[in-house]
């Protein structure tokens, strides 16, 4: 029981952490949904979970819960990924901004007032 | 072709108004960066070198440029593009024109992408290798590229010859729905991706790609081609 509780408060952690991040990455968060739901259901009908188990072919429904523990990892790790990405993003647009405005400020200085509008030499 | 049309493909641009801007990406370019910058101002166009946080002397090399942007990160090719478009684009050009910093293209080249796009009244001009000329192109190169192709065209819906070629210009217009946020490689697909979503006109061009043992140093690999993949794939998972 006590592990039961455990491992369901993890899920629905799980659960939790996927609904937040719907909006930004929907497929992450109905997968990490599903593979969460997949693992209370499990965790609350072992015996269940031992018969699907086998028709799966793992042998085991404590082995099927791991499966699906490790299932959720990487789906949050692929949501990580995702969310680096989206950093990386933000990063170019703030380096672009950097950029552009040191490139505005030297091309004047070289260009003075006859390329100012930025016609052909 | 129309006589209208003919009558424009024999026109120089050099005589019209129009202000082509040559953007160049270039990342520890040093070596070769200076010939590229000399030999497209030699043909009039304006250079706006885009150094994408280059450890070498690209940056002090490209001061020849008419404009030098520098990031202060490596960012990627995509990244670097989107920035010189971008600049471009304030600085009033009428077409832009996305050229390689490893001396694969030919200057001459341009020329022929901005007259298409006037002589045919697109948006895009495409620079294709496999209607022009691709020398010393490497076999495995040339089935990796052929592959995309075949990929575009069935992501995109776009009719191309040459998926992953650095020579292209686009229009004013034609810039402005260019939103790179592929930063690395895939930028090209995203770009090919937008103009098809946009609707607006493109041509294929024939041109020349000379390759060099420098170039084909810095050329896509297989591996770099499953990165691709897995980046357009990516970029669909998130907002």
């Amino acid at each position: 029981m006590i592990a039961q509780t455990v491992i369901s408060t993890l899920l629905i952690g799980v659960v939790a952490y996927a609904a937040t991040e719907r909006r930004r990455s929907p497929v992450v968060a109905w997968l990490s949904i599903i593979a969460a739901a997949a693992g209370l259901y499990c965790t609350w009908m072992p015996d269940q979970a031992t018969q699907v188990a086998i028709w799966a072919g793992i042998g085991r429904g404590v082995d099927l819960v791991l499966y699906i523990w490790v299932c959720i990892s990487l789906i949050v790790l692929l949501n990580l990924h995702l969310k680096l990405r989206s950093q990386m993003e933000l990063v170019t647009v703030m380096a672009r901004t950097i950029a552009l405005a040191e490139a505005r400020r030297q091309f004047s200085e070289k260009a003075g007032p006859r390329h100012a509008s930025g016609g052909n030499p | 072709m129309t006589a209208n049309n003919a009558s424009q493909m024999a026109q120089p641009y050099v005589r019209s108004p129009v202000r082509v801007w040559v953007v160049i990406a270039a990342y520890n370019e040093a070596s070769v960066i200076g010939r590229i910058i000399n030999e497209v101002k030699s043909r009039g166009y304006t250079v706006v070198v885009v150094d994408d946080g280059s450890s070498d002397r690209t940056a002090e090399v490209s001061a020849a440029a008419h404009a030098l942007v520098r990031h202060p990160i490596n960012l990627g090719q995509g990244a670097a593009l989107q920035t010189g478009i971008d600049f471009a684009l304030e600085r009033g050009a009428d077409v832009i024109v996305t050229f390689d910093a490893d001396g694969q293209h030919r200057a001459a080249d341009i020329e022929k992408l901005v007259q298409a796009i006037r002589a045919a009244d697109v948006d895009f001009a495409l620079g294709s290798r496999f209607l022009g000329c691709s020398d010393g192109m490497p076999l495995s190169r040339g089935v990796l590229l052929k592959a995309a192709t075949l990929f575009t065209q069935l992501t995109t819906g776009l009719r191309i010859s040459d998926t992953h070629n650095g020579l292209r210009a686009m229009t004013r217009r034609g810039a402005r729905i260019v939103r790179l946020r592929q930063n690395r490689m895939a930028h090209a697909s995203e770009m090919l991706s937008q103009i098809a979503a946009s609707g607006l006109g493109y041509i294929e061009v024939p041109v020349t790609i000379e390759y060099s043992a420098y170039s084909l140093a810095k050329g896509q690999t297989i591996g770099d081609a499953l990165m691709i993949l897995l980046d357009l794939f990516a970029r669909r998972l998130y907002r």
